[in-house]
């Protein structure tokens, strides 16, 4: 500690997640005296997520990522299904290619944490950091304690759970329409049976999303991700509504969906090593301040509130990660000016806007809000369900299909309504 | 699989839990003005029960998610990390 709070370090980093140990790497690489403060006893040991993972980001930030990062599997199959009364309605996509893997984020993270620490970042673990350290209105550090560490800037990548930047002022306190609940189990699963299981050639992985019972009806979506000898079990409830909603304990769902015919078959013999759960921003950019940047400040990652949901995809790992790249090449420009004030901080407010990252938030903010349309998950499985059930099993006569559907319909919404929901989010 | 309590889930977890809790729950603003106690349902650990009609909350198997403080309505919970990597050690996350 004393040997931290005598040196001075151009650049302190809270939390070597994704986005924190991105920037640390890219700072490092480029010679600027970088310590990551992290709360846990490694890096890595306090995240948690769903089980996948963007590649295309990373392979820019990080040489030989495909090669070198700890990757389970190569996600080849994708489905998505609604889920009622134990009845499955499936879409299934099969590639050759792939653009996304499944990890234990845990290792993903211990991993860049690693590659920035052989950068030469200083990598401190065990450390709560409490609040920004100011001089004169502008950020020059942190305190954790009663120690203050002193930098030119300071990156918050604290994740979530915003204390620090709430403390300062920054943002209000986090709400719970900003914000998901998610749980996950990691379920031991030879891998053979994975694969024999779920129809998967050797090493191949499959993501799954599921929606309506699967949550016990509540707006949100489970998840089954394969990873090489396990498989990530897991589902995701928005806040609010299952505050207003939610009739048994959260945990419950989860072990209940274990229960379900097409779940329970998968995971047979399966063991459980590990539960946890994790909030995740789900507001599109409702839970992001409206400036990224301070007099010595960074913002990245979750603690952006830069993640994107579209109820097929699920996108945070690599925003994050980019995030983390994007201050990291400010503070490298600040650096040469010889300049952190805000102005020359602002940068980083400009090149998110210019990246991927802001024009995927922007170009699908209508459908992060038609995710909260409690319908989607409440009434149209079962809709979906009945009008499938009425199509497929068949005594005498068969209906027409507007004729399954409008006597699936019946007493629940109006077709007209029904349409014009699926129109608008998706066109 | 046969169905498990959230106890024996949270079991498989490596923990180094502190000997004092990262979070404070105020009782008196539970039990004088809090009706729905969504806490008892929402906490993925189980960490908030009802006893006698009353909140009790336990910290050891709090996997520090966060939930707790951004549903309760009353401010009743003062919320903070465990210090020096104490709490859940996830190995998968």
């Amino acid at each position: 500690m004393s040997y931290l709070s005598n040196t001075k370090f151009d650049v302190i980093i809270v939390g070597a997640g994704p986005a924190g140990s991105t920037a640390a790497y890219t700072l490092a690489k480029n010679g600027l005296r970088v310590v990551v403060l992290e709360r846990g006893r490694t890096a890595g040991s306090k995240t948690l997520y769903g089980g996948r993972v963007y590649s295309k980001p990373l392979e820019e930030v990080y040489e030989n990522f495909r090669k070198e990062a700890p990757i389970e599997r190569w996600v080849k199959k994708e489905r998505f299904s609604f889920m009622s009364n134990g009845e499955l309605l499936t879409l299934e996509y099969s590639s050759t290619d792939s653009t996304s893997f499944t990890a234990y984020l845990s290792r993903l993270a211990s991993w860049m944490a690693q590659k920035a620490e052989e950068a030469g970042a200083v990598i401190v673990t065990d450390i709560r950091v409490d609040d920004l350290y100011l001089e004169d209105g502008v950020v020059k550090g942190v305190r954790c304690g009663d120690e203050v560490l002193r930098s030119n800037v300071v990156v918050d990548a604290e994740g979530v759970n915003r204390l620090i930047l709430e403390r300062f002022g920054m943002v209000p306190k986090l709400e719970k329409r900003q914000v998901a609940l998610g749980l996950k189990q990691v379920i031991r699963l030879d891998a053979s049976k994975i694969e024999g299981r779920l129809g998967l050639a050797a090493g191949e992985g499959l993501a799954w999303l599921i929606v309506g019972e699967a949550t016990g009806y509540l707006p949100g979506g489970s998840f089954l991700y394969t990873n090489s000898s396990t498989i990530s079990l897991g589902l995701v409830v928005f806040l609010e509504e299952a505050y207003q909603n939610i009739n048994q304990h959260v945990f419950n769902i989860l072990e209940d969906l274990k229960q379900k015919q097409s779940i329970k078959e998968v995971i047979a013999d399966g063991v459980v090593i590990e539960y946890g759960a994790h909030l995740t921003p789900e507001m599109g950019l409702g839970m992001s301040p409206k400036k990224m940047y301070g007099d010595g400040l960074l913002i990245v990652g979750d603690a952006a509130g830069l993640l994107l949901n579209l109820g097929y995809t699920i996108r945070g790992v690599d925003f994050a990660a980019y995030s983390g790249y994007l201050a990291a090449k400010t503070i490298l420009k600040a650096h040469s000016m010889g300049s952190y004030n805000s102005e020359s901080l602002s940068f980083y407010q400009k090149l998110l806007e210019e990246s991927f990252i802001m024009k995927e938030m922007k170009k699908h903010k209508k459908i992060t809000k038609l995710m909260r349309s409690n319908e989607m998950f409440t009434i149209y499985p079962g809709i979906l369900l009945d009008t499938v059930k009425k199509l497929f099993e068949i005594e005498y006569s068969s209906p027409t299909i507007l004729q399954a559907l409008r006597n699936s319909i019946k007493g629940k919404t109006s077709l007209l309504k029904l349409l014009w929901n699926i129109f608008r989010t998706f066109f | 699989m046969k169905k498990m309590k959230v106890d024996e889930v949270l079991n498989t977890n490596i923990w180094d839990v502190d000997s004092k809790p990262h979070i404070v729950v105020d009782y008196e603003k539970c039990r004088r003005l809090c009706n729905k106690k969504a806490c008892v349902y929402l906490c993925p650990a189980g960490c908030y029960t009802l006893t006698g009609g009353e909140i009790l909350f336990s910290y050891e198997g709090c996997v520090e998610c966060g939930t707790c403080r951004v549903i309760c309505p009353h401010e009743a919970i003062t919320w903070n990390y465990p210090l020096s990597g104490r709490g859940v050690q996830y190995r998968y996350g």
